[in-house]
């Protein structure tokens, strides 16, 4: 996860202010702490000559957007990619029976833990049981995990 | 969508749904573990041709290595945990050829048990017996978290099986027993039993103790209770399996108490035992030496019969310097055994087949790369559980398989 | 400040075990010539009480020597909730393997998983090298 140094230096560095913030810098930090998206920087989203360095802010803060709206968050230095979250997650049980809720490869893109690379990686976190109208405190993933890896914070 | 899947040579679980997927000009290895993608991907110092350190062909290293082996009274072949089932079959053939000693890691790590099962003094069950049945799953001197770590998700703890539908939270029981509180000893709770080292044969007389009635006592302060309590969810299983792992095979003299336990479970229940084999191929190698001789490892070609024992294995052949060539095929013994024993290896001609430089391959006076079966050459392999597996091939290599290695330093004898 | 500057690190004797991890086996994948390999296999675990008798701060070099050999490697604290005092852990390694006695009573199996040494603060400046 880069800090706020790497993450400014990606940005316009015009302080437009047009995101709701008084300079660039307080932008990154609040990117950092998940205040805020990196779309609600409309110079980036909209200007050609930012496009480079938008795809590469996006790679950046993309885990930890995807993170905040339930705090689901991978520590990929300690995960091991033993797929235990995986396996025990039950909305990869419920949406790839015979795949990732087996302890086995998933069969569809409709899981939010799989293992890619060694490390697991989030998706489709929306659909974490933490989240929505009917929000329960599931916790397979944490108390699963033998290095703890995974947090929600 | 044809998904095509991959096995993963990682460790003895041979992973068989890895895919591999291609993004912006880079290989993406989907489901094997942090172990496993290490593996598959190329090492930072691949092994060189060489012959007495300079680069050479693979044509000269070949020649070298059969003038080696030609020219020893009573060479030594270790290695082939990592060898495809035919490469071994070839190592076998080369050792009859060159009156060669042969032996593998099991006979410093899990050879007692493979012995024991494939003479069946222990009763063993394979993997996916054990995801669909086992509601009792101990984990003894091992800690699959760190050296298999699927081990868990794909068949032991967490996946629902047939007759475990309800899965982990509600079927199964995982139980460790250990001299630390390792990953694996985390994820089993509170159903944690340390011992201290060497206590294991004492232990697992106590729970035999406890199984036939008797109260069990052991030196070592555990509660003659916990014992009973222990014993009496092993007694309750439906399907028992036990996973050995090194921590219980170096401590014990010799393998009669864990024979013992097992029969004694299997008066009431039914209980398995299984090792917790590394290297992806060491039973390959295993089942292979005992289809032709009946014995697993540490057998001596040299001589009219063949011999085998405790003489012939690598760590006491080094030891006594009874041997005068050594052949190293996908192994590094000046890592994996004594000091003192594998420097030894440095006053005979050594030659190394291996994918990557190792310590060995340093002080080896003929080095020949080969390509990681299961990643860059096809083969079939043993799993940890004794069933064979077809290993497919991930990425084109021009380098040679250590199978065709070892046939061409034969042809050259 | 005090008479300890003046008297030699005190040595300790310990139980070394080892044991398996699955970042140094990557790193073992990876290659066995990379910092990364030596800074996860060229070291020791140790309880926290034993590392202040022996007078160790993380990431201190240690000197561990028994009949069977000598190695240079770096002291950590381990990462157990209960403390282990006199007992060691070790990744399996060449490090580790040069303290394995060659006395196996004629079975052909060392005793990787039980070994008595030895410690105390190294003057060496770098870990012993396998190269």
């Amino acid at each position: 996860m880069a800090n706020a140094m790497e993450i400014y230096q990606l940005l316009p560095k015009t302080n437009c202010k047009k995101c709701g913030k008084s300079s660039c810098m307080a932008f990154a930090a609040a990117l950092l702490s998940r205040e805020k998206k990196l779309d609600e920087c409309t110079p980036m989203l909209e200007e050609e000559k930012y496009s480079e360095n938008y795809t590469k802010l996006k790679g950046l803060v993309s885990p930890a957007e995807e993170a905040s709206e339930t705090g689901m968050i991978v520590h990929e230095e300690r995960c091991i990619g033993c797929g235990n979250c995986v396996v025990a997650c039950p909305v990869n049980v419920a949406e790839d029976p015979k795949g990732a809720g087996s302890g086995n490869a998933p069969t569809n893109e409709r899981v939010i833990l799989k293992v890619e690379d060694g490390v697991v990686r989030l998706s489709n976190v929306e659909d974490c049981r933490r989240f929505g109208e009917n929000k329960i405190l599931c916790s397979g993933c944490i108390v699963t995990c033998p290095t703890k890896a995974i947090e929600f914070v | 969508m044809e998904r095509e899947y991959h096995v993963c040579t990682g460790c003895a679980l041979l992973c068989d749904d890895i895919e591999l997927r291609e993004e912006e000009n880079k290989t993406i290895i989907d489901s094997a573990c942090r172990k496993g993608v290490a593996w598959i991907k190329n090492c930072q110092h691949p092994l060189e041709c060489t012959v007495d350190a300079k680069d050479a062909t693979s044509q000269d290293a070949i020649e070298k290595a059969a003038e080696i082996l030609k020219s020893a009274k009573n060479p030594l072949i270790f290695g082939m945990g990592n060898s495809s089932l035919k490469a071994q079959e070839k190592a076998i053939e080369l050792a009859k050829k060159s009156n060669a000693c042969i032996d593998d890691t099991s006979s410093f790590c899990q050879g007692p048990f493979v012995e024991a099962i494939l003479n069946d003094t222990i009763k063993s069950c394979t993997l996916d017996e054990v995801r669909d049945k086992a509601d009792v799953i101990v984990f003894w001197g091992c800690d699959p978290s760190n050296s298999h770590p699927r081990h868990l998700s794909k068949y032991s703890y967490f996946p629902r099986g047939r007759m475990r539908q309800r899965g982990w939270e509600e079927d199964r029981t995982a139980i460790a027993i250990d001299v630390r509180k390792s990953d694996t000893a985390i994820i089993c709770e509170d159903n944690f039993y340390r011992i201290p080292p060497k206590a294991d044969a004492e232990f697992a007389r106590a729970l035999t103790e406890a199984l036939s009635g008797k109260v069990p006592k052991v030196t070592f302060g555990m509660k003659p209770k916990e014992i009973l309590e222990l014993a009496n969810v092993l007694k309750k299983a439906e399907f028992g399996v036990i996973f050995a792992g090194l921590g219980l095979v170096y401590s014990m003299h010799d393998l009669s108490p864990m024979e013992d336990l097992l029969e004694a479970l299997n008066k009431k229940t039914d209980f398995h035992l299984m090792p917790m084999v590394g290297q992806y191929n060491m039973r390959g190698f295993n089942h292979t030496l005992f289809d032709q001789t009946g014995y697993i490892n540490r057998v001596s070609f040299d001589g009219e019969d063949i011999g085998h024992g405790p003489q012939y294995s690598v760590v006491e052949v080094l030891k006594e310097k009874r041997v005068d060539a050594a052949l190293i095929i996908g192994s590094d013994p000046l890592s994996s055994l004594p000091g003192s024993i594998a420097a030894n290896l440095k006053e005979i001609p050594t030659i190394v087949i291996d994918p990557c430089k190792t310590f060995t391959s340093q002080i080896a006076n003929v080095t020949i790369p080969s390509a990681v079966t299961g990643v860059e050459c096809k083969g079939e392999a043993i799993r940890m559980d004794g069933v064979k597996v077809e290993l497919t091939q991930m990425r084109k290599s021009d380098k040679m398989a250590d199978a065709d290695i070892i046939e061409k330093i034969m042809e050259a004898i | 400040m005090g008479f300890d500057q003046f008297l030699s690190s005190p040595e300790m004797e310990i139980l070394i075990i080892t044991h398996r991890d699955i970042f140094q086996s990557a790193a073992n994948s990876d290659s066995r010539f990379s910092d990364d390999y030596a800074n996860l296999t060229a070291i020791i675990r140790l309880d926290k009480q034993d590392m202040k008798k022996a007078g160790l701060k993380e990431g201190n070099l240690v000197t561990i020597e028994n009949s069977a050999g000598k190695v240079v490697v770096k002291a950590l604290q381990s990462t157990y909730e209960e403390p282990h005092p006199g007992t060691a852990y070790m990744v399996n390694g060449p490090w580790v393997n040069a303290l394995v006695s060659a006395e196996t009573s004629g079975t052909g199996v060392p005793a990787f998983k039980y070994i008595e040494a030895k410690m105390k603060k190294s003057k060496e400046s770098s870990i012993t090298s396998f190269e």
